[in-house]
């Protein structure tokens, strides 16, 4: 341990900062010649939940000679003792300052997080632009969701690895080790690195604007990279690498379970959802799989909960077999077996027996929207019925009270629809009431709305948000209309939603807005305790951006988007046809009914329901 | 219903480095998840929802790390002692290590005092500050204690024996003898409190503390 124990002892949760966990991967520095520094940018509690890094820490450092350690973002005691004491940022495992690692890769899962890295990097003295290290610097990469349009952090990152990574960072790695071991110079290696499928190094491709701002190209800087970056894919998810081991953190934290990876992608189609687009096609593992992985976790870690993990558990093809199988040993175990996402449609008698903690814990469903013709406008295809025999389960289950998620600000949204948001509450009380076998107390309904924030490769990517305002004018209306005692309605703050909207669809332009927000001590901006709207405000007036440019502003359909240079397999064919049957309210069917041709069935692999002849359009 | 068999083990343990900034809760954590990897069959409590018990012995500060802890449990069915001990060394983090198992004869109340070892990190540490340190604990030590009464002076000194005060490797080291009987639980913080109160120099100093013994009333017999 090298950080001060006189620092330790001041700080918050001190057990944060020092690893030693079981399950931490310790090498000898002298069989390693890579040494890559995995970085989450937020708090310890929450990166050591995240699957991504748990799946790719394993993959790293099974690999000789490569050493994968693990840093995260301070709390804002530790950083003040680290600034005041010239302590940098370390990586956990071996206490070792990021600025002394040859790799310093991060995850981006949402655009808050964008000023952690920086400040991360800062914390490291690792120079923040790419352009400024050398290749005596740690090489800079990002990757997870947000860098399906990273272009506002394109500044800062030498490469990006587009899509899932299992495959990329073993390359990575690879390619990495010659480039050191040889006089190739650092323009050579990002050259070479570019020519790899899905990795994007933004500093080769040159953007033209118009005049209206909009953007007019992107130019690659050679004629031997792609004009557009495909992501990748793991081909069979039954094959690909899933660790048998996990680090076990001392403190508690968000994710603090066995986190089993059901299948990738989702057969639904949702039109503002992201994740639903962005890991097609889907690819199922077997249950045989599954459960053998389950067991292996298990006697592995110690942990007595496992969760079945995927965008939506209950359209797995086999869901009543897995959950037989894996009950047959978890409950004589007292292992407890826990299913998120449970789609309306999926929530039976049986399922809620079968699953203990859907027997204790509280109950949450999605309708998204509060009326039925929103819901199709959205492509949420679940009615109003479904929605109330769902209720009706669980209340004659023992059950008081329900959760129910919404959006507000959804494209075509008007007063009609917020008024069905409470009018719905209020059925699944009144249903609350129908039920003959319910328990005698009060039913609670809790209403937590979101704002619809545009996301790249969505159906709704073209939609500006709605304006800031008026936002406000309908959590505002909604509260006046909820005279219900027995419905609480929460909503999210609409100030981070619209700058989560500004950086979702923003250019790089926006590097300077996050280099601007840093020099002010800008940070850990989803932290509601930290996050300013204003503070955002002031930074784009600053550096003369217009944030309703990327926030609000209805993008043109043969305009060229920010992420245009980012191939995802999903055609942008299909989210121009998705969202036209959008404004005509009509629905899309899911892949499992029919194929709707996205264009994901191109990046091939072992997919559960493409049609095995490529079907790109119809 | 047929009684179900339990067998009373105690584990000695040490806990050092990082485990010195995990709290006692998160200790219990850990140790419920060695126990899954060890699969020493613990005894589930009975209740409508189950859990292992572990009942561990003296409390100990977070910052401080020890040579001496104690944890009972019981197994439902018996497992040699040594191979309890390297079964849970096998599955405990590396800077958590069992000592011995044995089965408990005395109760963690029986324990009367408490050794620790102190280091101050004071490279400037000359005679004339041991000599001064000594001073502060020969007559008798009094000590702000704050309850939730409020705050009272109480003198320590029959609670206290310092047993060695010297200076090596560029700091001083404190072999120190506190109670740890249920009513008159000592924190070596006061000690380091009270050093800090009368040498203003050792205000700032860094330190470490670690638990290195626990003995019975009579100061002598090890308490096991």
């Amino acid at each position: 341990m090298r950080i001060p124990e006189s620092i330790l002892k001041k700080v918050e949760k001190p057990g944060r900062y020092v690893g030693g966990e079981w399950g931490q991967i310790i090498k000898d520095k002298k069989d390693v010649d890579v040494r890559f520094a995995f970085c989450f940018p937020d708090t310890y509690e929450i990166g050591m939940s995240n699957l991504g890094i748990r799946i790719l820490y394993d993959i790293m450092n099974k690999m000789d000679g490569v050493w994968c350690e693990r840093a995260y973002a301070p709390w804002v005691d530790m950083e003040k003792e680290m600034r005041e004491h010239d302590i940098p940022l370390w990586a956990v495992e071996s206490g070792d300052p990021l600025a002394d690692f040859d790799i310093v890769g991060f995850t981006l899962q949402y655009e808050m997080c964008y000023t952690n890295v920086l400040n991360m990097l800062d914390l490291a003295g690792i120079p923040l632009m790419a352009a400024e290290r050398k290749k005596s610097d740690p090489l800079v990469v990002f990757g997870g969701p947000c860098t399906y349009n990273g272009e506002p952090v394109a500044d800062f990152a030498d490469i990006m690895l587009i899509g899932e990574g299992e495959d990329e960072v073993v390359e990575l790695c690879l390619l990495f080790r010659e480039y050191k071991h040889s006089d190739m110079t650092k323009e050579e290696f990002l050259h070479r690195a570019a020519q790899i499928e899905g990795f994007y190094v933004p500093s080769l491709y040159d953007v033209q604007y118009n005049d209206d701002g909009t953007i007019k190209s992107y130019t690659p800087k050679y004629g031997d990279i792609p004009t557009k970056v495909r992501k990748r894919i793991v081909r069979d998810m039954d094959k690909a690498p899933y660790p048998e081991n996990l680090v076990m953190p001392y403190i508690e934290t968000v994710q603090d379970r066995v986190v089993l990876e059901v299948y990738r992608g989702c057969i639904r189609g949702c039109r503002f959802c992201q994740a639903g687009m962005v890991y097609r096609p889907v690819r199922e593992k077997t249950v045989e799989r599954l459960n053998e992985a389950a067991k292996k976790l298990i006697d592995n870690t110690g942990y007595d909960e496992i969760t079945l993990s995927s965008l939506s558990i209950s359209d797995y093809t086999c869901i009543d077999k897995l959950t037989t199988e894996m009950l047959k040993w978890t409950d004589e175990r007292n292992i407890s077996l826990s299913l998120p996402s449970l789609r309306v449609n999926s929530f039976t008698k049986e399922l809620m027996d079968k699953i203990s903690t859907i027997r204790t814990g509280g109950i949450t469903f999605a309708p998204e929207a509060g009326t039925q013709r929103l819901r199709d406008v959205i492509n949420k295809n679940i009615n109003e019925e479904e929605l109330l025999r769902a209720c009706r389960v669980a209340f004659s289950g023992g059950k008081t009270a329900v959760k129910l998620y919404f959006m507000q600000g959804l494209p075509t949204e008007t007063d009609e629809d917020l008024d069905g948001i409470i009018a719905l509450a209020r059925e699944v009380i009144e249903e609350f009431y129908r039920t003959p076998d319910r328990v005698k107390r009060q039913p609670q309904v809790t209403i937590s709305a979101a704002c619809f924030v545009p996301k790249p490769f969505t159906p709704f990517q073209w939609e500006g948000q709605c304006d800031y305002d008026e936002l406000c004018r309908r959590q505002k209306y909604v509260t006046v209309k909820n005279t219900d005692r027995k419905i609480k309605y929460n909503y999210h703050d609409a100030g981070t939603s619209r700058i989560e909207a500004v950086f979702a669809r923003g250019d790089r332009r926006l590097c300077k807005a996050l280099i601007e927000a840093h020099n002010r001590g800008m940070r850990l901006d989803s932290w509601e305790e930290f996050f300013s709207y204003e503070g955002w405000l002031d930074v784009f007036r600053a550096v003369g951006i217009d944030e309703s440019f990327y926030a609000n502003r209805t993008f043109g359909e043969d305009e060229v988007l920010p992420w245009d240079i980012i191939d995802i397999g999903v055609t942008k064919e299909f989210f121009l046809r998705e969202r036209h049957n959008a404004y005509k309210e009509k629905t899309t069917p899911a892949c499992s009914e029919h194929c709707s041709g996205c264009g994901a069935n191109r990046l091939g692999g072992e997919r559960t329901w493409c049609p095995k002849n490529a079907i790109t359009s119809e | 219903m047929v009684p179900e068999e339990r067998y009373h083990v105690r584990v000695k343990f040490s806990k050092v480095g990082s485990l010195k900034f995990i709290s006692h809760l998160d200790l219990a954590r850990t140790m419920r998840s060695s126990f899954l990897r060890a699969k020493l069959p613990i005894w589930y409590t009975m209740g409508f929802n189950p859990h292992p018990k572990m009942v561990f012995s003296l409390p100990l500060s977070v910052g401080t790390s020890s040579l001496c802890e104690f944890m009972d449990f019981m197994l439902t069915e018996p497992i040699p002692y040594d191979e309890v001990v390297s079964r849970l060394n096998a599955a405990f983090p590396a800077e958590l290590r069992a000592i011995s198992a044995y089965e408990p004869t005395t109760r963690f109340c029986d324990a009367g005092w408490a050794e620790y070892e102190i280091v101050f990190d004071a490279p400037n540490a000359n005679d004339e500050l041991v000599a001064r340190i000594k001073d502060m604990f020969a007559g008798e030590v009094v000590i702000e204690k704050t309850t939730k009464a409020g705050t009272k002076e109480v003198d320590i000194s029959p609670l206290c024996n310092i047993l060695s005060c010297e200076r090596a490797d560029g700091g001083v080291v404190i072999r120190a003898l506190l109670s740890c009987g249920e009513n008159s639980f000592v924190n070596p913080k006061y000690i380091i409190d009270h050093i800090a109160a009368n040498a203003p120099e050792m205000a700032d100093v860094d330190y470490t503390v670690c638990r290195t013994g626990v003995f019975m009333p009579d100061k002598t017999t090890e308490f096991r």
